[in-house]
């Protein structure tokens, strides 16, 4: 299309109205130069920056860290261009089969049981004459504002075996002995899923407060009218009005967990060796503990795909962006 | 690739300043370092830099974590811009420059200014800093082992120091564990770097190391296997105990409960970990060399170092390899950093320096630690470095602490590791 052909469709006749007739020394290139600005490249111009940006931090880092997936890179010098062999490596790689096991370890925690409990929580501070609503609120959100570096150091002094509060809470309490609770593997990923769910219930519980209060008083009239419980008004009434929040607090949440990498590298630095190391962390320490680039954007695109194939499914299964 | 050549090509071009080579006159300098006592020790050698040379220097620090400065280092190398001068570059950093042709590319090959020394130098500790036949960084320190151990306890328990084997310190380590619940050593489980380093200083004093000279794994040696055995053992009778990490309030607690009666580590252990965790125990401890593996190997082990480097192709390249060179070279500032710093001198000859061998350490008794430093010192292992190190510290710890719980062999131990190694290190 030409800029001719743009002026033209612009033109009174041609979108169907009626037009007097035009002073051929009108038609001039003056004329031509003013259509052209306004049904040709200014749209465009305006639009540019979006265009120019989305392509500059979005479009081109992805397609970097594709290539550079393709290739053996230091960090220095040249990239070496080896096709698929990082992905054959990560195919036979323990670690990175140990790290994506471990994030649906994390995934699982934030999904089934860091968003029911953020529910039930919001659903408490919900309540009819809750007393001191607004302290239980900001406790329940402070730990989402306290930087990762400060948690990670309180629960290591609460955690630690010897001298953590924890166990000498246990020791107080019912004389047990000291459990090695970072230092245990099977312990450390429940240490783990213990301060996510921690520092992320709360957050999570403002989306659903902010749904629940949503939820027209009316339908709780009527079921209460119906004789409904709590049990049942919460699963007839409350669920079906929070779905769309709750929606996108799952596939939120499991996005989160999918990328989490604070809380193990802060807490145990993916130990006791790599019990609780995430694909996160493998990718940062595969690039800046070892230089090995092309194999740290290779496990990138690996948790890009897995990320994007899982949210996709979770989107069709919650129906979300679909008309009810 | 070609979208990635395009962009590093691109953030190399963004920083093309001024290479003209300074040659004489004030140099503004940048220095990075992760450790203050090193800015105190660069910012006293300045005068001997610049005595006999056409510089004068004006040092700019930055202070930055040991791990983060190679990171940054390499980052702005690639931007073109902003790399430093000098570079303090910590052990287990350092490997990350020998991935690929980073150190030939960013550092000065220091090989020829150390030929007047050659006689001299320590040469154990230039092959942690060296790739192919070239030296890129001098190192700080000859961090040797030693015992560490408190000498009232010891006296009123009636234990000698003096264990003569390691197989005799764990009989007297069985039955005071068994006897009293204490322990005669520590060993880090909680962060991987620290557990191979326990683990690493005994291999090395038994005479193994964990790579050979061309970066290969060596775990699966009678070495390796007799070491961790020894440890496994130490660990499930009770004579070593379990700690988070060797700095942290996991050993002070041990410490200054009086649990912990002694510890195996580097000469640079003082600064670092006995005196700042138990200050009010002065006067109580001693330093002793080591006992020896009956099976053979060395009087002490080695960990740690922090090698200081020149980059390359810079306008002061040339005052800055001389900064190091006469920094770290010159015997006076060898002696001025054992004396402010705790670190060791790489010349041997310093060894012999009435003024250290007549030191007397107020912390340890009045004891003249020296003497027992230059007793060992001619005995120290050499230790191979790899590119890989990172990865051996992960797989290998993991390893190990499976060793400990019993839930493998430590020959089972090391040969899973060195398989999950090989696995690793392809990509």
């Amino acid at each position: 299309m030409t800029t001719t052909d743009i002026s033209n469709t612009d033109a009174p006749a041609a979108r169907g109205g009626s037009a007097a007739p035009v002073p051929s020394s009108r038609r001039g290139s003056a004329g031509r130069r003013t259509g052209s600005l306004r049904g040709g490249a200014a749209p465009y111009a305006f639009i540019a920056p979006f265009y120019v940006l989305y392509v500059l931090f979005m479009i081109i880092p992805i397609l970097a860290a594709l290539v550079l997936s393709l290739t053996e890179w230091v960090g220095l010098g040249m990239p070496r261009f080896i096709g698929l062999s990082n992905y054959a490596n990560l195919a036979t790689d323990s670690s990175f089969a140990t790290a994506l096991a471990n994030s649906l370890v994390y995934t699982l925690v934030a999904v089934i049981i860091v968003v029911p409990c953020a529910l039930l929580i919001a659903q408490g501070l919900n309540a009819k004459g809750l007393r001191m609503r607004d302290l239980f609120r900001v406790a329940f959100f402070v730990p989402m504002v306290l930087s990762p570096i400060v948690i990670a150091l309180i629960y290591s002094l609460i955690f630690d075996r010897d001298y953590g509060l924890l166990n000498a809470s246990l020791d107080a309490l019912f004389g047990l002995p000291h459990v090695d609770w970072l230092g245990d593997p099977t312990l450390a990923k429940g240490a783990i899923g213990f301060v996510l769910l921690w520092r992320t219930v709360g957050y999570l519980t403002i989306f659903f407060l902010a749904a629940l209060q949503n939820v027209p008083a009316e339908q709780y009239e009527a079921a209460a009218l119906d004789g409904a419980g709590r049990v049942r008004t919460f699963l007839a009434v409350t669920v079906p009005g929070i779905k769309p929040i709750s929606a996108f607090v799952i596939v939120t949440s499991f996005i989160g967990a999918a990328q989490l990498f604070d809380e193990p590298y802060l807490l145990t630095k993916g130990g006791p060796g790599e019990a609780t190391i995430s694909v996160a962390m493998f990718i940062y320490r595969a690039a800046f503990e070892r230089q090995q680039f092309g194999y740290a954007a290779a496990a990138g695109v690996v948790l890009f795909i897995i990320v994007f194939a899982v949210s996709q499914g979770l989107n069709r299964l919650l129906g979300i962006g679909r008309d009810s | 690739m070609a979208a990635g050549t395009a962009l590093t090509g691109a953030l190399s071009a963004c920083g093309s300043g001024d290479t003209t080579e300074i040659t004489s006159g004030t140099v503004a300098l940048d220095f990075w370092t992760h450790d203050d006592g090193y800015i105190k020790f660069f910012e006293g050698a300045v005068p001997v830099a610049e005595k006999g040379s056409p510089f004068d220097y004006d040092l700019r620090v930055t202070k930055i974590a040991a791990a983060d400065l190679v990171t940054k280092l390499i980052a702005q190398a690639v931007a073109g811009t902003g790399t430093p001068d000098v570079a303090g570059l910590e052990i287990g950093a350092f490997s990350r420059m020998l991935r690929g042709e980073i150190a030939p590319e960013l550092l000065v090959d220091l090989t020829h200014d150390v030929e007047p020394f050659t006689d001299d130098l320590i040469s154990a500790r230039l092959t942690p800093f060296s790739k192919d036949g070239a030296l890129y960084a001098l190192d700080s320190d000859t961090p040797v082992t030693v015992l560490y151990h408190r000498a009232d306890e010891f006296e009123r328990l009636g234990i000698d120091a003096d264990f003569g084997t390691w197989e005799d310190f764990a009989d007297v380590g069985r039955t005071l564990a068994e006897k009293k619940g204490l322990s005669l050593g520590a060993f880090a489980v909680n962060d991987p770097g620290g557990t191979v380093q326990c683990f690493h200083i005994h291999l090395l004093q038994r005479g193994g190391d964990l790579f050979d000279a061309d970066g290969a794994p060596t775990l699966q040696s009678p070495e390796a296997e007799e070491t961790l055995a020894f440890l496994v053992d130490g660990v499930q009778s009770g004579f070593l105990t379990t700690v988070a990490d060797m700095y942290g309030p996991s050993i002070q607690s041990g410490l200054k409960a009086g649990k912990i009666l002694a510890v195996n580590m580097p000469s640079w252990y003082s600064s670092y970990g006995i005196q700042p965790n138990v200050p009010e125990q002065s006067g109580k401890w001693r330093v002793a060399a080591l006992p020896v593996f009956a099976g053979g190997g060395h009087r002490t082990g080695v960990g740690g170092g922090t090698g200081f480097a020149a980059l390359t192709d810079k306008p002061a390249t040339a005052a800055a390899r001389n900064l190091v060179v006469k920094g770290y070279l010159d015997p006076d500032q060898q002696i001025a950093r054992y004396k402010d710093l705790g670190y060791l001198p790489t010349l041997r000859s310093v060894y012999d320096a009435p003024e250290l061998l007549t030191l007397e350490s107020e912390y340890f008794g009045g004891q003249k630690l020296f003497e027992t430093f230059r007793d060992i010192v001619d005995d120290v292992p050499d230790v191979h470095q790899s590119a890989d190190i990172s990865i051996m510290n992960t797989v290998l710890s993991g390893h190990v602490l499976r060793a400990f719980k019993g839930t493998v062999s430590p020959a089972q131990a090391l040969a899973d590791a060195t398989e999950d190694f090989r696995g690793q290190a392809k990509g």
